[in-house]
């Protein structure tokens, strides 16, 4: 076991400066600190189907847009206050989870990448056109927001929920099952285990924190249109995070989020018009250098448990 | 008939293309021996295996595990039915610790299931070994790894396919050991094995495939100077 002083007392000073933040600084860093938040939930929630079962989804931003549309018809169209209806972007996301991951989850390998990748443009283009219902393409206003700290508690939660989520699975014969999915699919289906329903459970979980996560920003952007939420590199993204930091493991996902998150806000402030051929340099170089990420490293010159 | 079949395969058909990979082929395993699954490459052994754990599914034919049809159903339905298998080239989880291999496919407490699996790595000698990363373990290692994660779900029927490949002789023998001591705790084995030592010296019936199809079957004894399986190694 992990002795309290070493990873108790640092987890709750951090925890304990995240939630004082907000009360000690300026409005730069709090919606700074929102975007790391929302990376972290968002890669923490692509780690759990990917990292652990090796099942590469390339539409996970899917499930953040509708969650995002929900949470800003439940707003607009029902009254609702936004945290439940933030909340309750999960719903139809894990339901949509639910429908494309029955079939879908049954393509191996590349099939079901790009499976999803075809589900992120059909779930855009149904959007733009019920225009009754969601505007169109010029998509829907929401009241402006007078408060961002709410939003930043909100994102915060969620991204904790995320993370203490993997570390249950992870430590769980649930997780064992996954992650002997990603390892030889063949062998952990003839030893017994429903790998099918096993694939279909987690990804239900992957999928309800982005819909949640898409919710709050629905409400934190004030105006929410297909291309917005919809972002094919919003899915890269996440997947990079993950790798950065090491996929599969319980805080790969928060440290790739938030470095990540940190050189992108750097590297954009110095170099406006190149920042982008810059990531992309640094994205090759992560997977050229380092595949299994940052904790993958540091795995291979100390004992580190998976639980980590 | 003294032995109840705990496995039947009725006419079990499978092609693959334009091959055929079993043919018509019909056996049926005593329960509670060991019986050996024998025939030159590509005579459909493995194919067999295949399909009786449900990889493949059949053309035509059936397959009972006792009594109650099996073939069609899902793997994970075979195997918690009480069927498992080893492969021929090991297929351990490379990622998981020894340990995290065993415990992944068991359904038991987990308190249980711990004590099983610290029994079952010391009964193999890979105690030592019980954190190291699976695909860390050398090849005979990662055999051993993978025949004991069988035990680990208690089945009543085994399938080996070639246990004794890339195993030392020292190791092999504790193996038999072990395959012996299993038959008599009431467990059915039966195994693919190019190794006719080990064939003759350990099993009680043997099955002779060639071109998908059961040539022979009887005791080692008998098989040994079968004319049909000799022409099936050797040629005419």
């Amino acid at each position: 076991m992990p002795s309290l002083a070493k990873v108790v007392l640092p987890t709750g000073i951090l925890m304990a400066a995240l939630a004082v933040l907000p009360m000690f600084s300026s409005g730069y860093h709090v919606s700074f600190t929102i975007q790391v938040f929302m990376w972290i939930a968002l890669a923490g929630s692509w780690n759990i189907i990917s990292g652990l079962t090796g099942y590469v989804s390339f539409g996970h931003v899917a499930f953040f847009g509708v969650g995002a549309y929900t949470s800003a018809l439940l707003i607009t169209k029902a009254g609702w206050h936004w945290l439940p209806a933030g909340l309750a972007g999960c719903g139809p996301a894990a339901l949509l989870a639910l429908l494309i991951g029955y079939p879908c989850l049954r393509l191996k390998g590349p099939y079901f990448a790009i499976a999803m990748l075809g589900l992120n443009e059909v779930v855009r283009a149904l959007v733009s056109y019920f225009e009754g219902l969601t505007g169109g393409g010029s998509g829907i206003s929401l009241p402006p927001i007078n408060a961002t700290v709410p939003v930043y508690y909100a994102m915060g939660a969620t991204a904790l929920a995320v993370v203490v989520t993997t570390y249950l699975i992870i430590n769980s014969r649930f997780g064992l099952r996954l992650i002997s999915i990603r390892e030889d699919e063949i062998a952990a289906e003839t030893m017994g285990i429903d790998t099918a329903r096993m694939k279909l459970y987690a990804f239900l979980i992957s999928a309800a924190f982005p819909g949640i996560v898409g919710g709050f920003y629905a409400w934190y952007a004030s105006h929410i249109e297909p291309m917005g939420v919809f972002p094919l590199i919003t899915t890269i993204t996440m997947i990079i995070m993950c790798l950065f930091g090491g996929a599969g493991t319980v805080l790969g996902p928060v440290i790739g989020a938030t470095l990540l998150s940190i050189m992108q806000e750097l590297v954009w402030a110095r170099f406006l018009f190149v920042h982008q051929a810059i990531f992309g340099a640094l994205i090759i170089g992560v997977v050229l250098l380092m595949p299994r990420g940052i904790l993958g490293v540091a795995r291979q010159y100390f004992r580190l448990p998976r639980t980590v | 008939m003294p032995d109840t079949a705990i496995l039947e395969i009725r006419n079990a058909t499978k092609r693959f293309g334009g091959v055929t990979a079993l043919n018509g082929c019909s056996l049926s395993v005593a329960a509670g021996k060991i019986s050996g699954l024998i025939g030159p490459n590509g005579s459909g052994k493995t194919t067999l295996f295949n399909c009786i754990t449900g990889l493949e599914r059949l053309h035509g034919g059936q397959i009972l595990f006792k009594g109650r049809r099996i073939d069609g159903l899902k793997p994970h339905r075979i195997a918690r039915r009480g069927i498992s298998r080893t492969f021929q080239v090991t297929r351990v989880f490379p990622q998981l610790t020894a340990f995290e291999n065993l415990l992944a496919v068991t359904g038991t407490a987990f308190d249980a299931a711990h004590e099983r699996a610290d029994e079952l790595l010391a009964f193999v000698k890979l105690d030592r070994l019980r954190d190291e990363f699976a695909g860390n373990l050398s090849y005979g290692q990662q055999k051993l790894l993978e025949f004991i994660r069988v035990l680990m779900t208690d089945p009543e029927l085994i399938l080996l396919d070639e246990p004794a490949a890339g195993v030392n002789r020292t190791l092999l023998n504790e193996l038999l050991d072990v395959l012996t001591r299993l038959r008599d705790q009431g467990k059915t084995i039966l195994i693919v094995e190019h190794d006719m030592k080990v064939v003759m010296g350990l099993c009680e019936t043997i099955f002779v495939l060639d071109y998908g199809e059961k040539i022979a079957e009887g005791p080692p004894s008998l098989i040994q100077g079968n004319e049909r399986v000799i022409e099936a190694y050797f040629g005419r």
